[in-house]
């Protein structure tokens, strides 16, 4: 009852009480207080009527909860495959959300994160590119001072580097941010300070200061408020540490926490030999920005346009762009500037597994749908066996909505069981998925389920205890107690309406269970495909490659030069190894870099000039075992020492897929390109050969046009990746391979230690993961299929018990009843497979980019996964068939 | 007043005298009882609201004397089984105590 239709009640009662003494002859003032004093304490009764109420909501639920459990304890066996299904569903779910919610759901943990945005251009660049989204740092420096949409602009790169403290040196994950970074995420420091626009960012290479990231202060240091104002090497650099940023703060990649920060003036120091600060055509920096209050994400966005196309027209007239063809120049001028928010960070490794992880989520999602089914199943079963006593209780007066809350309270019982059971099972099953992610300890991803996940599994569990219970509820409550008192008295199995909802539960588990078996085989397809791709390269497991940057550790370009030359003498010398070599950017590993490159001859105006391009040594092709077409390798021939001159290339070879399409039917070799300024560069660098095709980034990436230089003539200090090709065993070559750069240089930091197939397993793992868990969530969904499938044919026989006995009787063979059986089976598959196969159809364009060498609406996949489907529910509908064929008349006649 | 007492009160009157308000409830037992018994008469709204979560009285709106809208409680069938129970209940205990009560006052 509404608690304000009793407090005015009681008013009334009180304004009538004081009446009546003011009629007795009271004063008005007398009155009130009489009457006060004759109805009692109004506090009191409040509080008296709030614990009749809450006692009694309580005191139901409590008995409803209690009873529930004794009817679920008495069906032992209802109840723990009941709660089984629900907890692989809730176990499957939880698990994928739980990473799904860490890498791609989660805001960043920063005031007002909705107001952070990224931004970025799209369009030809004419230059050095090192990733998606990346821009040069002159445009950044022009969109912080002249967008007039950001509170502030800001912007990132994440950069390995080595870093020495007490004597020590390792490999560390820097980010160079500029100087306002911390002040527009509004990041605050734990321990000592933060960067800021005033103190970090006003001298080029002036800022030798490091912030420490919280996580990365307490494992290296201990969490010591002392190391404020300690001196580092930062790649042989002495820097300072001012400061350690706030607890939790991981960065803007959720994905990934940089161990620490330092100022971009600083990126001389971090990236050795290359001033890329001043540099338009290099991009290679992410740009964020905090919005001012009062601009969307689309007004910002319109009022970068001009702003960039401003900067662009001025770019137009450096010396690099100014010999562009009219083409040219105006595809360059209809770049566009983008804007998406950054509220959860950037990310590559979400770019990377969003779509996979959404793709799973759905799968896993299927897989609850087909549980919660099963249990509706069982659950009608269960009512259709206890519709004599629901009668019997609506009968003597129980009203139906009590029944109903008691069904469901039963069913929220099993869901909550279900989920319990099935949060411990995610936690593994997270761990496991964690597993296959390939340097996921480096991440900031959990496996435990925090207080989100916890919600997450309990909003789960209601939900599907109202979907499986609601239905189940309502037909067994359905109030025809003249029949079911008349009828179906002494019957098991209840009556006709019941059967029909669980055949249409079952025929939608076989649609579901279709499509989940249909893309298991799809991206089962597609991993092996990927693994098959022809690589290019032999023999990828004898193949052993590690990483060295020597460049980081205060060498020059000379000194990593012979450095290199020295190690590539040693190993080649070592017992077992048939060849060796190195190449700046490792292969297989989904890093690429395209750059914009001068053909001779070619006056391509609206041909795509990128190309991806690696510097390699002398005897690359051999150690790969890639086929030299014509020309000839790189050799000592090809080495300069012409110190800093930007432009040192002389030589270069080229893939055929370069050779075929700049220069078809031709041959390739003594023609020229022009290297690394852009379009307009002048063509000196001559063509010495041509190499048979190979992957670079990996098989989905597929081959790319490559140009090859020789590294001997490069000007940088740069990180390679060594390869070399052994007799042994692979790991039998690892500490001799160590014992050669720790001879050379004690110091040096060697990482990445991998065989070339491993590393391709890595880059797959995406596509390894979905392919895994999609075959177990498909056979997941078959079981549960063929459980429902089961259940409903076993009540079906005892149902017609009777009549099978009668017809047996009567004569009827027993090829009969296993047909009238078996031909339910074929009814239900056949109902299942006409809603699953379109239904596979249409959603199958969804996944299609996560496809690779199969169609989407593949014919053989298809048809493989309709024989498993059937030929599991043939051997479900089988038993109760069986037991239907063999029925003694006699005793069937009897039964009942 | 006894625990209970008071629930047994409205019953009775509820069934003597058809559909009551709370101030006509709490007017009848003070005549009743001739200002023998002390009622703090908002417990009769607590009590009221036990008896219908019981289901022993319904309520409904309707307009009072002096035409005011006003909340009508009456008697259920389960509360007239219970009140004829109850009234068993109270006839046998006062029955035994005012024998036992006798009994003393023999001695």
């Amino acid at each position: 009852m509404p608690e304000r239709e009793f407090d005015d009640e009681m008013r009334e009662h009180l304004r009538l009480l004081t009446e009546r003494f003011v009629r007795q002859g009271m004063s008005p003032e007398d009155a009130a207080i009489a009457a006060r004093r004759q109805f009692g304490n109004v506090t009191k009764l409040e509080e008296d009527r709030h614990e009749l109420q809450t006692v009694r909501w309580a005191e139901t639920l409590w008995r409803d909860v209690r009873f529930g459990a004794r009817q679920l304890r008495r069906t032992p066996l209802f109840t723990i495959t009941a709660v089984l299904s629900l907890a692989l569903g809730i176990g499957a779910n939880t698990a994928v959300f739980t990473l799904l919610d860490q890498l791609v759901l989660r805001l960043l943990p920063v005031a007002q994160p909705e107001r952070l945005v990224m931004i970025w251009t799209t369009g030809p660049h004419f230059g050095n590119n090192i990733g998606p989204r990346f821009a040069s740092y002159p445009m950044y420096q022009d969109f912080e001072r002249k967008s007039e949409a950001f509170e502030a602009v800001f912007c990132r790169v994440e950069i390995p580097a080595s870093l020495t403290a007490d004597g020590n040196t390792e490999r560390i994950r820097a980010e160079l941010v500029s100087g306002n970074f911390f002040q527009a995420l509004r990041v605050g420091a734990a321990v000592g300070r933060v960067f800021s626009p005033e103190s970090d960012d006003r001298i080029f290479e002036g800022h030798p200061s490091v912030v420490l990231s919280h996580r990365y202060w307490m494992n290296r240091f201990g969490g010591d408020p002392g190391v404020v104002g300690k001196k580092l090497l930062v790649n042989s650099y002495p820097m300072e540490i001012v400061g350690v940023s706030a607890a939790g703060f991981a960065g803007v990649d959720p994905a990934s926490t940089p161990d620490l920060r330092v100022p971009m003036l600083m990126a001389p120091v971090m990236t050795p030999h290359r001033d890329d600060l001043t540099r338009r055509r290099s991009q290679w920096v992410q740009m964020f920005a905090r919005l001012k209050p009062g601009f969307t994400m689309e007004r910002a966005r319109a009022s970068l346009q001009p702003l960039l196309h401003q900067v662009l027209e001025q770019e137009l007239e450096e010396p690099a762009l100014r010999r562009l063809k009219p083409a040219d120049r105006e595809r360059f001028l209809r770049r566009t500037a983008l804007v998406e928010t950054a509220a959860t960070g950037y990310s590559g490794m979400r770019q990377q597994y969003a779509t996979a992880l959404t793709v799973l989520m759905s799968m896993a999602g299927l897989i609850l749908l087909i549980a919660c089914s099963n249990v509706a199943s069982l659950l009608t079963a269960r009512g259709a066996e206890r519709q004599k006593e629901m009668a019997v209780r609506l009968a003597i007066g129980a009203s139906r909505t009590t029944l109903v809350r008691q069904l469901l309270v039963e069913s929220l019982l099993l869901s909550l069981g279900g989920t319990a059971l099935g949060l411990t099972l995610a936690v593994e099953e997270t761990r496991g998925l964690l597993g296959m992610l390939p340097g996921a300890s480096n991440l900031m991803l959990r496996a435990v389920p925090d207080q989100r996940i916890l919600l997450f599994s309990i909003g789960v569990a209601l939900l599907t205890g109202l979907l499986f219970g609601v239905a189940p509820a309502v037909q067994a409550t359905k109030p025809d107690l003249v029949n079911t008192l008349k009828d179906v008295v002494g019957s098991v199995a209840g009556g006709r309406g019941s059967t029909r909802l669980r055949k249409v539960l079952v025929t939608a588990q076989v649609a579901l269970s279709f499509l989940l078996l249909m893309g298991a085989g799809l991206f089962a397809r597609t991993l092996a495909n990927l693994k098959n791709a022809r690589t290019g390269f032999e023999g990828a497991d004898n193949l052993v490659s590690f990483q060295i940057d020597p460049g980081k550790t205060g060498y020059s370009a000379g000194r990593t030069r012979n450095f290199y030359s020295d190690a590539l003498r040693e190993i080649r010398g070592l017992p077992g190894v048939q060849s060796a070599a190195y190449a700046m950017w490792p292969l297989l590993n989904g890093q690429e870099w395209d750059l914009t490159i001068a053909v001779e001859g070619h006056t391509a105006g609206q041909d795509d000039m990128q190309v991806y391009y690696n510097l390699v040594s002398p005897g690359f092709w051999r150690t790969m075992g890639i086929r030299m077409l014509e020309g000839r390798d790189f050799d000592d021939r090809d080495r300069v020492d012409g110190g800093d001159d930007p432009q040192p290339w002389n030589v270069a070879i080229v893939n055929r897929e370069f050779a075929e399409h700049f220069f078809p039917g031709q041959n390739a070799v003594g023609r020229h390109v022009g290297c690394c300024h852009g379009i307009a560069t002048k063509t000196s660098i001559r063509i010495v050969g041509v190499v048979e095709n190979s992957l670079f980034a990996g098989p989905r990436a597929g081959v790319r046009r490559q140009v090859f230089l020789p590294y001997l003539e490069s000007s940088t200090p740069a990180a390679v990746t060594f390869y070399t090709r052994g007799t042994v065993s692979t790991t039998a070559m690892f500490p001799a391979l160590r014992g050669v750069i720790a001879k050379l240089d004690q110091n040096l930091p060697v990482y990445d230690w991998k065989t070339l197939a491993g590393q391709l397993d890595e880059t797959l793992s995406t596509e390894r993961l979905i392919a895994l868990l999609s075959a177990v969530f498909g056979l997941l969904a078959t079981v549960l299929a063929a459980m429902g499938l089961y259940g409903v044919l076993a009540s079906l026989v005892a149902r017609r018990t009777r009549e099978i006995g009668l017809r047996v009787a009567l004569g009827a063979p027993r090829r009969w009843v296993l047909w009238v059986v078996m031909r339910e089976v074929l009814l239900l598959l056949g109902g299942g497979l006409l809603v699953g196969v379109p239904a596979a159809y249409g959603l199958s364009r969804y996944i299609s980019s996560q496809l690779f060498g199969v169609n989407p609406s593949d014919g053989t996949t298809g048809v493989a996964a309709i024989v498993l489907l059937t030929a599991v529910a043939l051997a479900a509908g089988f038993v109760p068939a069986r037991r239907a064929s063999a029925l003694d008349p006699i005793a069937a006649l009897r039964y009942e | 007043m006894l625990q209970g007492t008071l629930d047994l009160m409205i019953l009775k009157t509820l069934e003597a005298m058809g559909p009551q308000h709370g101030f006509g409830i709490a007017r009848r037992i003070e005549q009743v009882s001739e200002e023998v018994l002390q009622l703090n008469e908002g417990t009769v709204y607590t009590s009221l609201l036990r008896l219908l979560q019981q289901g022993w009285i319904a309520s409904d709106w309707g307009t009072s004397e002096n035409n005011r809208k006003a909340k009508f409680y009456s008697i259920t069938k389960s509360g007239r089984k219970q009140l004829a129970r109850e009234t068993e209940d109270w006839e046998r205990i006062s029955g035994v105590i005012g024998r036992l009560l006798s009994l003393e006052g023999r001695s």
